[in-house]
């Protein structure tokens, strides 16, 4: 139409060329440029984040690893369970959904209203219900058949992922130190925390590349990084050893009504390992979130408001966690007169020949610090000071030693720092100061363990540094690490950290301890059979936990064995006794004489009978049905054991006790020549308070034998306990156990 | 609208012809263009073989990434890999039969069809706002399931009303009433429906392919600034009363797709987060046809706008640069024998349309590498679209038929 310009043709000539310019260099540079950017600067990174995107979904669970005690028994085990996941965004309708829902919650046991809810999301992954076991998984795998039979789209809506459940085969038995597990396998108390690197192990990565549907993708850049399964771990506890603590220990919980629980630690002196330590009551580990105190249930039920119902819940919950025998200070009482005697002895202030006078109270400059025994202890030796447990005398020791050796020997024991056993949650001590410098009053309070705070931990590994000739040894819960294939990686030895006394002072005490178990204040914490050393001690906590309007006490017993070749050292501590009696050679000791009467001969430890020891052994029956009366007669002479015949028969037809059952030197083997005589019976009379001689005769009476325990062989005892109740009718000959206490309890 | 500009435009050549006589002995008799008959079917000097090549292999490159960029997806959600290719191949044939038979006719006959092309534009677009909408935005005709968005038209209709103004009133340009007015007011209006689509990625087409037409037309370039200043004020403007707010969704996350701040934002940024995870992917060399990952269901709709992202990540930044290698050489042909076209009208209609595919691949790439907002832009013969597919190739159709009177050499 129009003829070319020149002028308009050049400038549309010029304007295209620079048009070009911006569109070929400016605009397709740009883009270049920034896809260049993209692919060459930044294209490792975002490959990377599309790699891991792209992998996501793929990892496989590690096997939590096993927790096996000293002997190999299974304290802690993972077990295959299984993860039910829906993927909702594959529904096409309602009446899908609803069916899925509905199958769902009658296997799962969940409430159909809330899965059908899941049911409506978007996505590919919700996770329905965690940890269902084989039962509901072979439900599972049918509904997935089911599912796809009659909807072919809804192939991949349930899925079941592998996952692992933790289960704890002795459930209450040393929970505070086994600890648990939470839901994602992470350790969260105890060994189970503290352990939790090798316990946990890795896990693994399907590398095969996945849709965002999560099936594969077909590409061949599959690689398999196998799950690796978390390490065993073997505990130094011995199950057996910790179950028989734990008996006695919640029995006596009981009769002594112990408001604050108690705990009871034993360790190997020479090596530092922990055989058992136990904080009773303790918690189911396979339900650790639900209260076992009763007490603890009420007040909390009877919170209205929310949020402190739930602070209550959560202070409760984590104090039944709590392991006292490391997590608790206390005053140590009189059993810190073990470690006074051994730095005055070690330093040379005193000698075992040293006299100490008591009056029944010593003033300390302003303060008069009484004794437990007001009237005095009179003139006595050192070894007479140990074993009435004379507080006068040991503040005049601790005069002796002075304040800075005292603090030297704080520290030297190991009380300044924390032990350093392989467990979570270890507090430290509370002494008088920072610094270590005390007052007078400080130092003749502080030389009979009042007025400053140690864990029960500390207590016994001082006590077995005593024991042991002298070295302080870290205590440890944990002996080895294995793989799961069970070779080992990694032994854990004793840790010997300083020599603090000499072997001389130690054997000194070892053979003072002895004759205070013997005849001393520790006398209920005697056992039969093997020379044990120990101390009591009873200490006030200066505070009122319970309302009672009563100072409460700590009540301790330390012990070891054997005296002469200390192997096990075993400290039992009850946190406020309210039944009564609060001392430590009441409440404690006789828990001490039980446990070790069992645990002893378990560990293997020889015994050592005393002549009077050896007349109140047990043996066992033999059979004598059958014999004739004098033939059963002449054998049960023999034995050692006295027969009482009852009924005309020609032969004996019956007898009590029975084979192969437990009967007391020079007891009695009832026997019976006829049905009808064994039919009678006679009732078990009341023996308690009784002392030893009478109990004897009153059972001789009725015709029952006594089996003793206890602190049995002093004249002073009286019956606490006895196997039957009174009341009960039994045969004739029938052994009854009665346990035995030192009526003179020490108040220390 | 239309017809006022008819009226005017005759009124203005009478004028043109008297005044004209003393500075042009050409323009002493009205324009010949207005005289010449042309036959309807013209095969001139034939058409430019090198152009039509280029495209051809664009498109054939085109339909073979789309295939692989959307078998898994379509295997996956359609349950038929061969789902989209099927679709875009019947659309290709059509297209370049279509394209075939349009470069036939003699383009001269869209210049006084220009206003009637623009008039139907307005329609189409008057017409998606009365049908019901998607999601409440309102783009598509729906003709038996399949749709064509009315600004695919509408923006033909930009270009052909602008090579037509243009060349009516070249030396004129430069004033207000020619230069100004009448874009001014066919842009905005045009912006005007769009905004109410809403669709802001075919505004900010339109304005593009409008400064390109201006200035090609000849427009004293101080009208461009003002008008840059005017936008940006209107701008300003739509923020202020929250016009933009469908837009800002769109623009949260722009530029930050990498990182993370917060759930909605990391949903937000998905696609072109997974888009930028698939061109680094890449790397120089790629990963080889076929063998992206992010396009399994990592990166939603991978066959429309963030195609060239699979493409990145499976021909890597060497395969990128020939494919962009490839559109500039079709856009260097196109505007190169559009500039030897026999008249103004070819000349500007040549350059408008051809620069309209440059200026989609800008924004299409700078959208999938964040550097700017993601809005909608496809990928002129890679994204999948049936209709917007043939659009193109029709409006292609135009330029070989304008190659046909170009005297560029055509082996």
């Amino acid at each position: 139409m129009t003829k070319p310009n020149k002028g308009t043709r050049q400038k549309l000539n010029q304007r295209t060329v620079i048009l070009l310019v911006v569109i070929l260099f400016v605009g397709f540079g740009a883009a270049l440029s920034r896809v260049a950017f993209l692919q060459v600067v930044k294209g490792a990174e975002l490959s990377q984040r599309a790699v891991e995107q792209q992998l996501h979904d793929t990892e496989i669970s590690a096997k939590r690893g096993t927790i096996y005690d000293r002997t190999g028994r299974i304290l802690a085990q993972s077990a295959s369970v299984w993860r039910v996941v829906m993927a909702p965004a594959y529904f096409k309708n309602d009446q899908q959904r609803e069916f899925v829902a509905k199958e769902l919650s009658s296997i799962l046991d969940l409430e159909y209203s809330d899965v059908l809810e899941e049911t409506k999301g978007n996505t590919y992954y919700v996770s329905v219900k965690r940890k269902i076991e084989t039962k509901e998984r072979n439900k599972i795998i049918k509904l997935q058949e089911k599912i796809s039979q009659k909807y072919d789209e809804l192939d991949n809506v349930i899925q079941l992922l592998d996952d692992y459940k933790r289960y704890y085969p002795y459930n209450e038995l040393a929970s505070s130190v086994i600890g648990f597990a939470g839901d994602d396998g992470q350790g969260l108390a105890g060994v189970e925390y503290e352990y939790n690197k090798y316990l946990a192990g890795k896990n693994g990565r399907l590398v095969s590349a996945q849709n965002s549907y999560g099936t594969d993708m077909p590409f061949d850049y599959e690689q398999n990084v196998e799950a690796e399964n978390g390490n065993n771990i073997v505990m130094t506890i011995d199950e057996n050893v910790q179950s028989i603590l734990e008996k006695y220990m919640a029995q006596n919980i009981i009769d002594f009504n112990v408001y604050n629980r108690g705990c009871a630690v034993m360790m190997d002196v020479n090596n530092g390992e922990i055989i058992a330590m136990a904080t009773v009551n303790g918690f189911d580990l396979n339900d650790p979130y639900t209260l076992t105190n009763e007490n603890a249930k009420e007040k909390i039920n009877s919170i209205t408001d929310k949020k402190k119902k739930q602070k209550a819940y959560n202070e409760a919950v984590s104090e039944q966690w709590r392991n006292k025998a490391i997590s608790d200070t206390y005053y140590p009482g009189s059993v810190f007169k073990i470690v006074t005697s051994a730095m005055a002895l070690e330093e040379g202030v005193i000698t075992v020949d040293d006299t100490f006078f008591c009056s029944g109270a010593e003033r300390i400059g302003d303060t008069e610090i009484h004794c437990h025994e007001r009237n005095g202890h009179g003139t006595q030796t050192f070894e007479q000071a140990v074993i009435n447990s004379c507080n006068p005398a040991f503040m005049q020791i601790g005069a002796k030693v002075g304040a800075e050796k005292f603090w030297q020997y704080y520290q030297a024991f190991g009380f300044s720092e924390t032990t350093g056993i392989d467990l979570p949650g270890e507090s430290e001590d509370i002494f008088f100061s920072e610094d270590g410098s005390m007052g007078i009053v400080d130092l003749a309070v502080g030389s009979f363990g009042q007025n400053f705070s140690i864990t029960p931990i500390q207590m016994v590994t001082a006590v077995s540094c005593v024991a042991n000739g002298g070295n302080l040894i870290q205590p440890h819960v944990v002996k080895q690490i294995q793989d799961d294939k069970g070779n080992v990686i990694k032994n854990f030895d004793s840790t010997f950290k300083r020599k603090v006394v000499s072997s001389e002072v130690s054997e000194i005490l070892n053979g003072i301890l002895e004759r205070n178990s013997e005849q001393g204040g520790a006398k209920n914490g005697y056992v039969a059979g093997y020379k044990v050393a120990g101390k009591t001690g009873t200490s006030e906590k200066k505070i009122d936990m319970n309302e009672d309007g009563e100072e409460d006490y700590i009540a301790s017993f330390v012990g070891y064995a054997p005296a002469n070749d200390p192997k096990y050292a075993l400290l039992i501590f009850f946190d406020t006794p309210v039944g009564g009696s609060y001392y430590g050679s009441q409440v404690s000791a006789p828990v001490f004489s039980e446990a070790m009467e069992e645990i002893l001969p378990y560990l293997g430890l020889e015994t050592e009978y005393t002549d009077e020891e050896l007349e109140n052994i047990d043996s066992v029956a033999d059979t004598y049905v059958g014999l004739t009366p004098d033939e059963a007669v002449s054998k049960l002479e023999q034995e050692g054991l006295a027969a009482y015949v009852k009924g005309s028969g020609e032969k004996i037809v019956g007898q009590m006790p029975e084979t192969g059952s437990m009967v007391p030197k020079g007891g009695t083997v009832v026997l019976y020549t006829d049905k009808e005589s064994a039919k009678e019976k006679v009732e078990v009379p009341d023996f308690s308070n009784m002392p030893v001689y009478e109990v004897n005769s009153v059972a001789s009476s009725c015709g029952l034998n006594i089996s003793m325990k206890g602190a049995s062989s002093t004249g002073d005892s009286i019956a606490t306990q006895q196997s039957l109740p009174a009341g009960t009718m039994v045969s004739e000959g029938t052994v009854i156990t009665v346990t035995f206490a030192a009526q003179t309890a020490i108040a220390d | 609208m239309s017809t006022e500009i008819l009226r005017r435009k005759s009124n203005e050549r009478q004028r043109q012809a008297m005044t004209s006589s003393n500075r042009n002995s050409s323009r002493k008799t009205p324009p010949k263009g207005r005289k010449k008959r042309y036959p309807l079917i013209n095969v001139g000097m034939g058409i430019d073989l090198p152009f039509l090549i280029i495209l051809l292999a664009l498109v054939i490159i085109g339909l073979i990434m789309m295939f692989s960029a959307s078998y898994a997806y379509a295997y996956y959600k359609l349950d038929d890999s061969l789902y989209f290719l099927k679709r875009q191949l019947i659309f290709a044939i059509i297209g370049v039969a279509l394209m075939i038979g349009i470069s036939y006719i003699d383009y001269h006959y869209l210049h006084p069809a220009a206003n009637i092309f623009l008039g139907l534009s307005y329609i189409a677009l008057l017409i998606v706002l009365v049908l019901p909408g998607e999601n409440g935005v309102h783009r598509w005709i729906g003709v038996g399931g399949y749709g064509i968005q009315a600004s695919e038209f509408s923006k033909f209709a930009i270009i052909l009303f602008f090579a037509h103004w243009c060349s009516i009133y070249y030396d004129r340009m430069d004033t207000i009433k020619y230069g100004v007015v009448p874009a001014a007011a066919v842009f905005a209006s045009t912006a005007f429906l769009l905004l109410l689509e809403p669709h802001y990625s075919g505004i900010v087409i339109m304005l593009l392919l409008t400064v390109t037409m201006l200035y090609i037309g000849g427009i004293n370039v101080k009208w461009l600034g003002i008008a840059v200043v005017v936008a940006v004020i209107a701008g300003l403007i739509c923020w202020a009363t929250g016009l933009l707010s469908y837009a800002m969704t769109r623009m949260d996350g722009w530029g930050q797709a990498l990182e993370y701040t917060n759930e909605e934002m990391w949903q937000t940024t998905w696609q072109t987060r997974n888009g930028m995870y698939a061109i680094g992917s890449g790397g120089l060399f790629g990963l080889g046809l076929g063998n992206s990952r992010q396009k399994y269901l990592y990166l939603p709709e991978p066959q429309n706008d963030f195609i060239f992202a699979v493409v990145c990540e499976e021909l890597g930044l060497v395969g990128a640069i020939v494919i962009l290698l490839i559109f500039a050489l079709l856009i260097w042909r196109g505007i190169t024998l559009s500039l030897r076209s026999s008249d103004r009208f070819g000349r500007l209609l040549g350059i408008g349309l051809t620069s309209q595919i440059g200026i989609q691949v800008i924004l299409n790439i700078l959208v999938i590498t964040d550097w700017l907002p993601n809005t909608g832009i496809s990928l002129p013969f890679f994204s999948y679209g049936g209709s917007s597919l043939v659009m193109l190739l029709a409006q292609m159709g135009v330029v070989l038929s304008i190659s046909r009177h170009s005297n560029i050499e055509k082996t």
